[in-house]
């Protein structure tokens, strides 16, 4: 079973705790809004920043929330030119995050070996003032989801009558991409840069294929959020590696297993 | 009587600045030399002119491409308009293409047609119970009363159709546009939305329907032939001409020529 007793395994089991709810919340819009490609790149643009965040000394969360806005930007920029589609220039803008951050990494600042924990996540590094920044977006998802899921729901489900419906579909949706950008800032801490969509996007998903209603899926997605992000906890601990790899590796199992069932179920069903 | 005369009478508030008019038209619909589009300095729409009553349906043929949905946006509000007027009589409603909504989305019946009452909720509160109570009679009068609680997406297309006029039909719009409602649907909601649309010209509100289905516009009241341009706007009798129909289709007309809608405008030029 899961021990409790040092500290560092208090905070990482109340991190994922506080994580599982933008997960839960947020990442069903993801799933639903088709913003998974997005999240994982808004999570690898951040890691140029964190490595300067933690070469200069400054707080990562900021360094990372300005690299996933600039992200979210530079993106509109390169979709709005018409020249670029806008799933390429997510891959274009990923890859240059990507190098970019290993020739600071290794190159400017030799800091190679603390590589691997921006990318993969690290259960002992995670400090009281982590805690605090996500439960503070664990409660900002809590307030825009009930804000804004009507437009949310109203815009993703047919674009073109959303402003007839009186809604302001330009707005909102850009409001959904920073609380996606600031709760994929707050996962990595816990599970690495390139691992955000295992704790917002994979579980969402999971949920998604069991029920065709929007409440059922965002409390069940918070719950299996919540279930995963504890298991891989002391997953990780047992096996000394980081939350981030435990993390993927439960959650692509169980997303498989019940990919299976429901493949499996449908058959029956229509057999 | 023409459209010009009335438009001076009625004084429609300019396009750009129509949320803010005090005095919007009261019931109809007026459109006064309309041209705009989204690619700078080409318009996808021009010379457009118009006037709608309450109570009247008046039938959108064109082409595809022919300007059909893009009018609707700029009745929308979503176009660049770059000349003329738009008066409107209140927010109208918008009945897209089945196609345009996604069937993977985890909301009932009953969730879209509640949609039609997001503009009148606040952000903090469930939608009203009288709200909810429309919704359903919105459902009942598609006939789709029973299946309120099915996934949208596992309904028919016919049945996706009748759900989008019920969200338009809870929004309470004085207009409504809806784009292609009875291509391709099945015959019992052809039939349940037809008796609606009656239902809709009772009550006094201005419909404007695209339609590929000459045969079906002729039986409205006005018929407003686009191809890019205006070609004729009136009554079906007088526009629904072999040339209105040839300028307005050009090369499309030969493949309808072949179809059963030609023999409808056959018939019709014939009687005239």
């Amino acid at each position: 079973m899961i021990d409790l007793s040092a500290p560092y395994m208090q905070r990482a089991v109340l991190e994922m705790l506080l994580l599982a709810v933008p997960a839960g919340l947020l990442g069903s819009w993801i799933v639903l809004r088709r913003l998974a490609f997005f999240t994982h790149a808004v999570g690898t643009a951040s890691f140029p920043a964190l490595v300067l965040a933690s070469a200069w000394g400054i707080a990562p969360q900021l360094a990372a929330l300005a690299a996933a806005l600039g992200f979210g930007v530079a993106q509109e920029r390169l979709v709005g030119s018409r020249r670029v589609a806008a799933d390429a220039a997510t891959g274009l803008l990923l890859v240059g995050a990507l190098a970019a951050g290993v020739v600071l990494a290794s190159d400017v600042f030799e800091s190679g070996a603390g590589v691997d924990k921006l990318l993969f996540g690290s259960l002992i590094g995670l400090t009281e003032r982590d805690v605090w920044v996500t439960a503070l977006v664990a409660a900002g998802a809590v307030g825009l989801d009930a804000a804004l899921r009507r437009h949310w729901l109203a815009a993703g489900f047919e674009p073109d009558s959303a402003r007839a419906l009186g809604l302001r579909p330009a707005l909102t949706d850009r409001v959904l991409l920073v609380g996606v950008a600031a709760a994929a800032v707050v996962a990595l801490d816990a599970v690495g840069a390139l691992l955000v969509t295992v704790v917002l996007v994979v579980p969402a998903a999971t949920v998604r294929m069991l029920t065709d209603r929007l409440v059922p899926l965002q409390l069940g997605a918070v719950a299996l959020a919540a279930v995963e992000g504890v298991a891989a906890v002391a997953l990780a601990d047992d096996m000394n590696v980081g939350a981030g790899p435990a993390l993927a590796v439960l959650g692509g199992a169980v997303f498989a297993a019940v990919a299976i069932a429901t493949a499996l179920r449908a058959r029956v069903v229509t057999a | 009587m023409t459209a010009r005369d009335d438009v001076a009478a009625e004084r429609p508030a300019s396009a750009s600045g129509r949320e803010a008019a005090p005095t919007p038209v009261r019931g109809g619909l007026v459109v006064r030399d309309l041209s705009g589009g989204y690619a700078p300095g080409r318009d996808a729409i021009r010379g457009i002119e118009f006037v709608a009553e309450p109570g009247e349906i008046v039938g959108v043929l064109g082409p595809n491409g022919g300007g059909k949905t893009t009018l609707f946006r700029a009745l929308l509000g979503e176009l660049p308009i770059r000349r003329g007027e738009v008066a409107l009589p209140g927010r109208p409603a918008y009945v897209p293409q089945t196609e345009r909504a996604r069937l993977d989305f985890p909301v009932s019946a009953f969730d879209v047609v509640l949609m039609g009452a997001y503009a009148r909720t606040s952000w903090f509160r469930r939608v009203a119970r009288r709200d909810r109570d429309a919704a359903r009679g919105a459902l009942e009068r598609v006939a789709l009363a029973d299946r309120a609680d099915a996934t949208f997406g596992a309904l028919s297309g016919g049945q996706r159709q009748r759900v989008l006029i019920a969200r338009a039909l809870l929004q309470d719009a004085p207009v409504m546009l809806l784009d292609e409602p009875l291509s391709g649907v099945d015959g019992v909601s052809a039939a349940r939305i037809e008796a609606v649309f009656e239902e809709l010209r009772a009550e006094g509100r201005t419909l404007l329907v695209a339609t590929h289905d000459v045969r079906q516009a002729a039986e409205w009241d006005r018929v407003l032939c686009l191809h890019g341009r205006q070609i004729e706007y009136g009554r079906p009798a007088a526009v629904l001409s072999p040339e209105t129909l040839r300028e307005t289709y050009g090369a499309e007309l030969i493949v309808l020529e072949g179809g059963g809608t030609a023999v409808g405008i056959g018939h019709h030029a014939h009687e005239h």
